[in-house]
């Protein structure tokens, strides 16, 4: 329905994730080449741009990292082809080095760079705050609060890029990612997709010494020239009458605002200016805002972006007003906000009634005290969980023959081992983390470094960090574990995936040829659900007195899933046997999987409708009681 | 006018269609709809949330705490852990359903005496909160329509029954035939009308109900 609705030529309107609106916009503005490395809360542009490459004439990568997907982009740009990429906050950090650069040369076609930070950490390992990018590289940025809006800017994005020959971001939270709403669809006119020359186009695109020196003055030029133009951008909103109290906002939060007036019964009583173009900040626009207020407040989540600069403008123009924030202590740095928090804070600004929050909080914690936590878990059948049984066994072993360990786990489906009941990780830190780490760690603990990584985060960057350890003769034990996808994310293909974006043909790139041309002398390649043999690899790769690498390989069992539906095979469920189960519980120790209960009679028990049938748990059973359904027959 | 709907559950059962399917009926029929959804970090059986909420005079993603006028739980254990953002007084749509997570039965293999938390429980907490409590057995109902993933369905069928909900039957149900999968349309469908039956049976007691048998 909603793939239907981004490809449909109606002017209609459609209910639609943002996004999705996101996509839809650069494709309304003609995009041609777009690339992505995925990771919430952006994927679904990722996702979309895959699901629609059969349907428009487009060029698209799923790049092994955010900084090569820049890259990609940049290079299209170059050449004055339009072209798209977006990134989570933290792979931004990864795509930040090019960022930088593209601030100084410029590019000839436009050039949107979607960047999704995710207050809250839902799904990151920081609440970074990505704006501080804008003024550092002197790129331009929108902040939109809805996916209508989010449309808006992608096509308005793609005009300022190009008018003013820089790359655009268009910066985004977690609750506009993924916020839906009705979207109103525009023209879908696609140009068809041919090479230029570059001999026509062709000018420097450096960035050097007095090259740079020169270049950060025009950029200076052009971040004026940009100020002026936002000052008169649609995306600022001033609305409400005048009134002695305003509110400052942008992004979600304004929206929360809205909620919040409602919820104070304030709706038409507060003057607002939303800011939708947060870089260059139209310092007039904010100036001619707060110049007749008693008192401001400024809501926006994170750090106080906004806040500092009405601090600096209000000196000049109208030092006595109040300004509310984070420095009076109205709202946090910390944490995403809501419309239940804006709210308790714009009434303690404005010193009015409002019974908070903070009751129905504790009232309802004291009722729900008594669920169990229902943490991040691996799917039933998913390999992972096969490799960490084999692995835990091992590490057991080595540690009653007195050899201990330092577990560095990394970014991926597998960070699940970081949760209860397994919690069995020393460190979880950032994409490749786990193989650097484990090389300083080798030179200076005395336990054995056990480093884990994914196909996908090998790829993205670990290579390096593993060359390194090659070079340098670090012994430590490093499983990687294939899957054959970016399962995290919504199992994305990568170069362990024999195709690439919109399914088609690609060329598998092989985790083990990489080793041994790095010079990796330890080298297994073992089935992940081949549990009982793997105990035994494990361990050899633990003692082993060098660097010692396993591949660990089973594809994503929802990937696996997905391919077994489409040939027509069936998913065939196990069951425990209760006349030959004595309940010895070796399924329910070790194996924690979601498809196991416990019954009445304190037996085990698997759901058939959540069963994956990878039989894992069968080959652990010491007393063989778990079946395969058919073998019932 | 606006209609509240704080819907929850567990990964795979597939909260995400259920809300796309009431965006785009809410499209059909001209209301103005917005969501705010939280996935969770893994694609299975961990805890996933969705805010829907319909009405001219929305704007927020997020439902405010005490704002929801029902709590649409697709597994038990999950309509208490948002009990918050439900209205004193609201009403509770919720499966029978208990998927207990790993983590629970591993405490009770850990420790003799510990018990797994249960649909009374469950139902006992909710009720020094609500009385409008409505509990459908909506695995059984899907696995009667013929495909054991149409729970979601089930609960489409009892929602388009409450005389709150501001969408027509019809819009929902054209709406379900374009999401869903072409093969298991049929079966979709049927689950919308034993979610819409069942309604009659027990929240149609609780709360003014649009089509009265």
């Amino acid at each position: 329905m909603v793939l239907k609705d981004v490809l449909s030529k109606e002017n209609k309107k459609a209910f639609m994730l943002c996004n999705e609106a996101i996509a839809r916009g650069a494709l309304e503005a003609d995009v041609k080449v777009v690339a992505f490395y995925p990771g919430a809360p952006a994927s679904e542009i990722l996702d979309t741009f895959s699901d629609a490459l059969g349907s428009f004439d487009y060029q698209m990568e799923i790049a092994t990292n955010e900084k090569v997907a820049l890259e990609i982009c940049a290079g299209a740009a170059f050449a004055g082809v339009r072209s798209l990429t977006a990134m989570k906050s933290v792979g931004a950090n990864v795509a930040s080095d090019m960022l930088f650069v593209l601030g100084y040369t410029g590019v000839r076609g436009g050039l949107v760079i979607v960047m999704a930070d995710d207050p809250h950490a839902h799904s990151s390992q920081s609440e970074e705050d990505g704006r501080f990018f804008a003024p550092n590289t002197y790129l331009p940025m929108l902040e939109p609060s809805t996916p209508q809006e989010a449309k808006n800017m992608v096509k308005k994005a793609f005009e300022i890029s190009e008018r003013h020959r820089v790359p655009v971001i268009i910066r985004t939270v977690t609750r506009v990612n993924h916020q839906s709403g009705i979207v109103k669809l525009g023209n879908i006119e696609r140009s068809e997709f041919k090479k230029v020359k570059w001999k026509e186009l062709k000018e420097e695109y450096t960035t050097l010494g007095e090259v740079a020196r020169q270049k950060k003055l025009k950029m200076l030029e052009r971040s004026a020239r940009l100020l002026k133009e936002f000052e008169k951008s649609e995306f600022n909103l001033t609305h409400n009458p005048e009134s002695k109290v305003g509110i400052v906002t942008s992004s979600v939060s304004y929206l929360y605002v809205l909620e919040a007036l409602k919820m104070l019964n304030l709706n038409d009583k507060v003057r607002i200016l939303k800011l939708g173009t947060t870089y260059p900040l139209p310092k007039e626009t904010i100036s001619n805002f707060i110049r007749t207020l008693n008192e401001v407040i400024v809501v926006e989540e994170l750090s106080p972006y906004l806040e500092k600069e009405i601090f600096v403008l209000a000196k000049d123009i109208n030092s006595s007003i109040k300004i509310f924030g984070k420095s009076s202590g109205t709202f946090s740095e910390a944490w995403e906000y809501n419309p239940s928090i804006v709210a308790k804070g714009i009434a303690a600004a404005l010193d009015i009634a409002y019974p908070g929050y903070e009751q129905i909080v504790r009232e309802a914690k004291q009722f729900k005290s008594t669920i169990p936590d229902r943490y991040p878990t691996f799917c039933a059948g998913c390999p992972h969980r096969a490799t960490f049984v084999a692995l835990s066994q091992a590490l057991r072993i080595q540690a009653s023959k007195g050899q201990e360990h330092y577990f560095s786990n990394d970014i991926g489906c597998y960070s699940m081992w970081v949760f209860p009941p397994i919690s069995m990780t020393d460190s979880s830190l950032c994409m490749g983390a786990s193989v650097g780490v484990a090389n300083g760690l080798s030179h200076v603990i005395e336990e054995r470094v056990v480093a884990a990584v994914g196909d996908s985060t090998f790829y993205h960057a670990a290579i390096p960090a593993l060359i390194d350890a090659v070079h340098n003769g670090n012994k430590f034990t490093l499983v990687i574990l294939d899957n054959s996808v970016t399962a995290m994310t919504g199992q994305q293909s990568n170069p362990s995936t024999e195709f690439t974006a919109g399914g088609r043909q690609g060329k598998k790139v092989s985790i083990e040829n990489i080793c041994k041309a790095i010079g990796v002398e330890f080298l297994e390649i073992v089935d992940s659900y081949d549990v009982k043999n793997n105990v035994e690899v494990f361990r050899k790769a633990l003692e082993y007195d060098g660097l010692a690498v396993v591949i660990s390989r089973r594809e994503c069992a929802l990937y696996g899933d997905r391919n077994k539906r489409r040939k027509g095979e069936k998913i065939v469920p196990f069951y425990v046997d209760k006349q030959i189960c004595k309940r010895p519980y070796v399924c329910l120790r070790t194996f924690y999987c979601p498809a196991y209960e416990i019954d009445n009679e304190q037996q085990p028990r698997i759901s058939a409708d959540i069963c994956d049938g990878c039989s894992v748990c069968s080959k652990l059973c010491p007393i063989q009681s778990i079946k395969r359904v058919e073998a019932e027959k | 006018m606006s209609l509240n709907i704080f819907i929850c559950g567990v990964g795979g059962q597939g909260l995400v269609l259920l809300t796309s399917v009431i965006g785009d009926a809410c499209v059909k029929k001209g209301r103005k709809v917005v969501t705010g959804e939280m996935y969770g970090l893994s694609q299975r059986s961990g805890a996933v949330s969705v805010h829907l909420r319909i009405g001219e005079d929305v704007f927020s993603p997020l439902i405010p705490y005490g704002g929801a006028d029902i709590l649409l739980a697709l597994e038990a254990i999950e309509a208490l852990r948002y009990l918050e953002y439900l209205k004193k007084d609201g009403i509770v749509l919720m499966n029978s359903r208990v998927m207990h997570p790993p983590v629970e039965t591993a405490r009770i293999v850990a420790s003799k005496g510990t018990k797994y938390i249960t649909l009374e429980d469950v139902v006992s907490n909710l009720r020094k909160w609500t009385n409008k409590i409505a509990v459908v057995d909506a695995l059984a109902l899907a696995r009667e329509s013929g495909n054991i993933n149409t729970e979601n369905t089930v609960f489409l069928g009892c929602l388009s029954t409450l005389e709150a909900f501001p969408v027509e039957e019809n819009f929902i149900r054209e709406s379900i035939s374009d999401a869903v999968p072409k093969k298991t349309v049929e079966q979709n469908l049927k689950a919308f009308e034993l979610g819409k039956r069942s309604a009659h049976g027990m929240l149609c007691k609780l709360v003014p109900c649009r089509y009265p048998l």
